[in-house]
């Protein structure tokens, strides 16, 4: 469906983007990025990194200091509007109106999309099904919980079927539950060949969602490739998680981790070091992650060196 | 243009969903406190002498008209657009393929709705309350029409330049309650002109309100010279619409 809609198979191209805030903060520095139509990127990084900068530029929200943005070929930076008929939207932090039902919502927002009343109608109830709020469908929004008012938004940025879906941080503040059917939801869009860029910090999100992945850190993709990839650049494969200290140890402590290239040599410390209570596992994409930040799980700050050049 | 009409009347009609829920504080701010205004003036009035005659009545319903038209563009819209600025509501439109004018023209025609509300309603109690319009038929009917739209374009333009400006919804709110009572208390519109302090009389020629009620108080005493006001509500219109469509920009530097 949302291919017809677009022949281009570059859905997002963005070339050397700058962003400097005019307090002086360099939130994204020189970034290349492209993203093949159909493809679910997942945009990793801590607090601070320029991620959700790095969004908001490509949905227009910001503007940036140099470089350029393509959306489908479309230049969104001097043509917007035309950029954001082929984009769904959901920003990190969005309000609703509280008053409207949740139906209002959707059939308001979609004749704003560009739908006709009758389109419009049809789909919200599509909509209702697939975000599993049809029960709710008359309530005022005000009523529902956090989990399904987020749903409301991934919905808005739904009506019309864009190729491009933008969502800026979509299951923060979620139980486990709501999160589970966000990404059901979500799954459902990517198998239509939606192109989906979502920035995340929960990295079982990203693995869970994602074809690739794009590391942000201090505004520059630092690492970018599928988990196999960003994998293999983590030499070390496995690791054990054990708990250090005296017998007087408690549950409360963090545990130690190390790591290993192979299983054996994983084996061999535990033997050495006479560890009772341990995991062996394979490396994840949380030890790609902390190796990529400078920062291991035991918060010795030297993960950087673990990756391959 | 026709995405761009049907964006606009999809705007008014968000807004007057949420109206149907939320009617409360347009009814203060439309209705209520110009209607008190009218009745503490006529007070006034017939304090000093034995009962406010017509012409008082007539100029303190013109007030209480622009102080309604004041209330409902600058308090209560204003109010409205900080509140979807400052709950990021705004996001909603700005994430949309729709323009940042149209989203303003659409809480426009919302603002007008809900002030021909006010001014039909106000009109009636007049009526019940003993005052008597000389002005009658469509002409009366179209000039008032006419300077409704000017107020609310002139007003709203103060609105949307507030909401687009301030730091936080307090200061804001703060701003546009205190300029939707303050536009009619220094004008003067529910007192003689020369009552006014000289360098008050001064601030007051720039008050489109000093306008509105001027305009108004002619139609309802059955005088169609407006011209000069129409001209200059035109002109204030234009001023500040511009400077309110120029703050207002969906991309943030």
């Amino acid at each position: 469906m949302s291919q017809s809609k677009t022949s281009n198979t570059i859905a997002v191209r963005v070339s050397n983007l700058v962003k400097h805030y005019q307090n002086g903060t360099q939130a994204n520095r020189d970034i290349n990025f492209t993203a093949s139509s159909g493809e679910a990127i997942a945009i990793l990084g801590p607090n601070g990194a320029g991620k959700t900068t790095f969004l908001r530029q490509i949905t227009t929200e910001l503007k940036p200091t140099g470089g350029t943005i393509e959306i489908f070929g479309i230049d969104a930076i001097a043509n917007p509007v035309a950029a954001k008929q082929l984009m769904g939207i959901t920003p990190q932090e969005a309000g609703v109106f509280e008053t409207l039902s949740v139906r209002q919502h959707l059939e308001l927002f979609g004749k704003l999309k560009g739908l006709k009343k009758v389109e419009a109608r049809m789909q919200t109830g599509e909509l209702l099904d697939a975000l599993e709020l049809t029960e709710q469908a008359n309530k005022p929004v005000g009523a529902l919980s956090g989990g399904q008012r987020r749903r409301i938004l991934i919905g808005l940025a739904l009506l019309g079927r864009p190729p491009l879906l933008i969502l800026d941080e979509p299951t923060t503040g979620l139980d486990p539950a709501s999160r589970r059917s966000v990404w059901k939801l979500l799954q459902k869009v990517i198998k239509t060949g939606t192109t989906v860029i979502f920035s995340t910090h929960y990295l079982e999100e990203a693995e869970h969602l994602s074809q690739r992945i794009s590391f942000i850190n201090a505004g520059k993709i630092i690492a970018d490739g599928s988990l196999s990839e960003l994998r293999a650049r983590f030499p070390q494969r496995y690791k054990i998680s054990f708990l250090a200290g005296d017998a007087n140890f408690t549950h409360l402590n963090a545990p130690s981790v190390e790591y290993f290239d192979s299983f054996s040599e994983a084996q061999d410390y535990v033997a050495e070091q006479n560890v009772s209570e341990y995991q062996i596992s394979a490396a994840s994409l949380e030890d790609v992650y902390f190796s990529l930040v400078g920062e291991h799980l035991n918060g010795n700050g030297d993960g950087g060196n673990a990756l391959k050049k | 243009m026709k995405k761009r009409l049907s964006d606009i009347f999809c705007v008014f009609e968000i807004h007057l969903a949420r109206l149907r829920a939320e009617a409360g504080p347009f009814l203060m701010a439309a209705i209520v406190f110009p209607i008190g205004m009218y009745l503490f003036a006529s007070g006034i009035a017939a304090n000093h002498r034995e009962a406010a005659d017509n012409t008082d009545k007539l100029r303190f319903l013109a007030a209480s008209i622009a102080f309604s038209l004041s209330a409902t563009a600058i308090g209560w819209t204003g109010y409205l657009l900080l509140e979807n600025r400052f709950t990021n509501r705004l996001k909603l439109f700005a994430t949309l393929p729709v323009a940042a004018s149209s989203y303003v023209f659409g809480i426009l025609i919302f603002a007008a709705a809900q002030s021909a509300i006010g001014t039909t309603v106000l009109l009636i109690i007049a009526r019940i309350l003993g005052v008597q319009p000389s002005f009658g038929g469509a002409v009366g009917y179209l000039l008032l029409a006419l300077i409704i739209l000017l107020s609310l374009l002139s007003l709203c333009g103060i609105s949307v330049i507030i909401a687009a400006r301030v730091r936080s919804f307090s200061a804001g709110s703060l701003m546009t309650d205190a300029l939707g009572a303050g536009m009619i208390l220094f004008a003067p519109v529910y007192y003689p002109a020369e009552t006014l302090p000289f360098a008050l009389r001064s601030v007051s020629r720039l008050l489109p309100t000093t306008y509105i009620a001027s305009a108004v108080n002619k139609i309802l005493s059955g005088n169609d010279g407006i011209g000069i006001e129409v001209l200059i509500l035109s002109a204030m219109a234009v001023i500040t619409l511009s400077a309110g469509f120029w703050q207002m920009n969906w991309r943030e530097n």
